[in-house]
């Protein structure tokens, strides 16, 4: 990472290991190593799922015996192009099997995750084959399923039933032929929840400052598979101290790896021009670790030195100890979804006078009917694809603004779907329809104004709270203009950062969105109301629609990425724990 | 009938960005919260470590009387020579009672806080819970509006443009809506 410290306060303290950071792992200020394991593919923070397979009444092949399944697991691509994911073991003789080989998937929350399950019978001849090697054509086809990962996840008990079907023809399944079922259960893998506080301690250190005693902090880094170290935490700096105990670090065993993986704690003296000295380091893994903490013994550091061209590891009579080790059980995201918690979908349609006249092939509102979505369409069927598994009744509340209906005054908030009397529409069919015939029966009129609409969204979330539900809601705004009520925004905002709503704002056409990354915090200042009031969390995030999709996720998916984690802020500030 | 007051927690979580004649304060700052009408005030420890971004945790108890508009969070800092004020906040009690929100509900609110001068200062993070009450007393509109009846801030007589805080919630005459 080198030596990109700066010379103020903020130099000097932990980051990444803090309490802070752990409490709220994702807010960590972390940024730059955030980027840097970005860049080399590693994304956020996600779980690892292991996907366990049974099977019921699987179609009997054999002549003389029953038939010998064994499953290949694909993920299905965007473009429909499937790629193998891993195979179980063949179970002999069995047309009721539970396989025992695990297939291990990272769950993304904000990609549509497509599971492909091929059943096939194994040909009696290769039985004793590596299951890799098997030449799947040469074996006998028994069904196929197809599921979503969030499916199975945001169901309580992780299980999903599958019908199998067997398409004898290409393309056209078989619906008489009775091929059994599949299940599928999730389970989120352990590393995934299990976090360790440690104090760490060193003695002996040497003087590397000129007239005082060294200022030392550790980094602690982890060994990526290419070999590469990557930073992942850096306690505070303690001056003028050759014996430091540095505060509590807080690890999460995912951002590590696992409980092996090999960690590089390196000592440095802070020094105020960045360039610091390296005093020495070490290489533990956390289970090493451990036992140093069990075993009350210390560990000592070593220097490489250079002599003449090569590098020996010095080893210095500097000691680390670990006076603390502690393993704690958090809570994820799919606990609480386990838990009984939901998140729920509202969207807002900007039916403004700059989007153009709907009936003209130039306007944003424009319904191609070749069927072609518009710039509105798409961005809700980008955001409600991931979300509707994890609303419960799909009922969306859906409004729009900015509008005249047939005969009234201007309104910034009405019902999508016609009514007077309730909000909510079926599914992203029912949100469709209800865009679609609401063109019709309004005249687009202005100004953009979101006060009345996030109200209207805090509202709901508020009556929620009152009886007593665990629902988390996502609010979908998708506007072609600026914002012209800035301060009513703000202040309404504001109100709602204390409420579980998260607001996504997404941008369409040309304008230029400049001013509305004022209300995304990530961007800007923490938003401050016309009271004096600010807001409490940061709730909203803001991405200009682009017509472009590079990838499995579009720009707008890649919002949702952070909805997990708002969610736990949310959720663990409040102390809210999952019903287990 | 109300209760004649009811039990306030605040917990005063950490405060950003404070500053003593523009220079970022070094330690011991410390937050007392007072009731408008100044019958009771308690104050948090000092915060030895986190200099210009202290960090409390500490939750202090109050009683807040059933006419109370408002509550007033002040944060100071213990210099070598005196006890300073940083910065001042006036939260309405609309914020933390009535509306929608069930009895008892956690609220995380932040805070502005400005000095004497009336310059923005910082900012204040607390956690707010209202003791359940049997009788309820909801504000009666059904209209999720801004409140538009305003009263200067009390405390902050410097205040140029005026700081509008909500009408009180609850008098005896509110009564629960549904």
């Amino acid at each position: 990472m080198g030596n990109c410290f700066s010379n103020d306060a903020g130099a000097m303290s932990a980051v990444g290991g803090t309490a802070a950071s752990h409490a709220n792992p994702y807010d960590a200020p972390n940024d730059a190593v955030d980027l840097f394991l970005r860049s080399r593919g590693y994304n956020g923070l996600f779980s690892q799922i292991e996907i366990s397979l049974a099977a019921v009444d699987l179609r009997d092949r054999d002549v003389l015996s029953k038939s010998d399944p064994m499953v290949v697991i694909y993920t299905k691509g965007r473009d429909g192009g499937l790629s193998e994911l891993g195979r179980t073991e063949v179970v002999l003789n069995s047309l009721n099997p539970k396989w025992i080989t695990k297939q291990n998937i990272t769950y993304h929350f904000e990609v549509v995750q497509t599971l492909v399950f091929r059943v096939y019978d194994i040909d009696t001849q290769f039985h004793n084959s590596e299951v890799k090697m098997l030449k799947l054509e040469e074996q006998q086809f028994l069904g196929e399923a197809t599921c979503v990962l969030s499916e199975i996840i945001s169901k309580s008990d992780r299980l999903l039933t599958l019908n199998l079907e067997y398409r004898e023809e290409l393309g056209r399944p078989n619906p008489h032929r009775d091929c059994g079922k599949l299940i599928v259960h999730a389970e989120e893998s352990f590393s995934s929840k299990t976090a360790i506080e440690m104090s760490l301690r060193c003695s002996d250190l040497e003087y590397k400052d000129l007239f005082s005693k060294s200022d030392p902090f550790l980094v602690i880094s982890k060994v990526a598979e290419s070999g590469i170290t990557i930073p992942i935490c850096k306690t505070e700096v303690i001056k003028n101290d050759l014996k430091p105990l540095w505060k509590p670090v807080y690890l999460n065993i995912q951002q590590v790896g696992s409980k092996d993986s090999p960690l590089i704690m390196e000592c440095f003296n802070f020094n105020n021009n960045g360039k610091h000295d390296l005093i020495g380091k070490v290489q533990k893994s956390l289970a090493d670790l451990e036992k140093l903490h069990d075993s009350r013994q210390g560990e000592h550091l070593f220097l490489p030195t250079a002599v003449g061209h090569d590098f020996h590891n010095k080893v210095l009579k500097s000691q680390l100890f670990v006076d603390k080790f502690t393993e704690t059980v958090q809570h994820t995201f799919l606990d609480y979804l386990a838990g009984g918690c939901e998140l729920n979908f509202m969207v807002a349609v900007d039916f403004t006078a700059s989007n153009g006249n709907p009936r003209l092939p130039d306007s944003l509102h424009y319904i191609d009917p070749t069927g072609r979505p518009n710039a509105y369409q798409r961005a809700i069927i980008d955001v409600v694809e991931v979300l509707q598994f994890y609303d419960s009744d799909k009922r969306f509340p859906a409004w729009g603004f900015g509008a005249r209906p047939i005969d009234g005054p201007v309104s910034h908030c009405f019902n999508l779907n016609g009514s007077s009397h309730h909000c909510e529409v079926e599914g992203i069919q029912g949100i469709m329809m209800a865009y679609a015939s609401a063109l019709q029966n309004v005249s687009l009129a202005g100004p953009t104004l979101f006060g009345p609409v996030i109200t209207n969204a805090a509202f709901n979330a508020s009556q929620s709270l009152a009886n007593g539900g665990r629902k988390y809601f996502v609010l979908l705004i998708i506007t072609d203009g600026v914002v012209t009520d800035l301060q009513e925004t703000k202040d309404a905002l504001v109100k709602a950062s204390d409420l579980p709503l998260s607001i996504l704002i997404v941008g369409v056409g040309g304008a230029d969105f400049k001013e509305m990354e004022i209300l995304d915090a990530d961007k800007g200042e923490r938003l401050e109301s016309s009271t004096g009031r600010v807001a409490s969390r940061d709730i909203v995030q803001f991405v200009p629609f682009r017509d472009v999709q590079s990838g499995e996720i579009s720009v707008v998916q890649a919002l949702l990425a952070e909805l997990p984690a708002q969610f736990l802020t949310y959720m663990r500030s409040r102390d809210v724990k999952p019903i287990l | 009938m109300a209760a004649n007051s009811r039990t306030l927690e605040i917990k005063v979580i950490s405060a950003e960005n404070l500053q003593l004649d523009r220079k970022p304060i070094k330690k011991n700052a410390s937050v007392t919260v007072r009731t408008d009408t100044n019958s009771q005030f308690r104050t948090t420890d000092m915060d030895t470590e986190g200099g210009a971004y202290p960090r409390w945790n500490e939750t202090l108890v109050l009683d807040l009387p059933t006419h109370s508009k408002s509550i007033t969070v002040e944060v100071q800092c213990k210099t070598s020579s005196s006890v300073r004020t940083i910065g001042t906040a006036t939260i309405p009690a609309s914020d933390f009672v009535g509306g929608y929100v069930p009895e008892g509900y956690l609220h995380f609110l932040s805070y502005r806080l400005r000095d004497h001068k009336g310059e923005r200062n910082g900012i204040i993070n607390i956690s707010v819970s209202m003791e359940a009450q049997k009788m309820y007393a909801y504000a009666s509109s059904t209209t999720w509006s801004h409140s538009t009846m305003g009263f200067p801030a009390i405390g902050n007589k410097s205040f140029g443009s005026g700081v509008v805080t909500g009408v009180p919630v609850w008098y005896g005459v509110y009564q629960k809506d549904y």
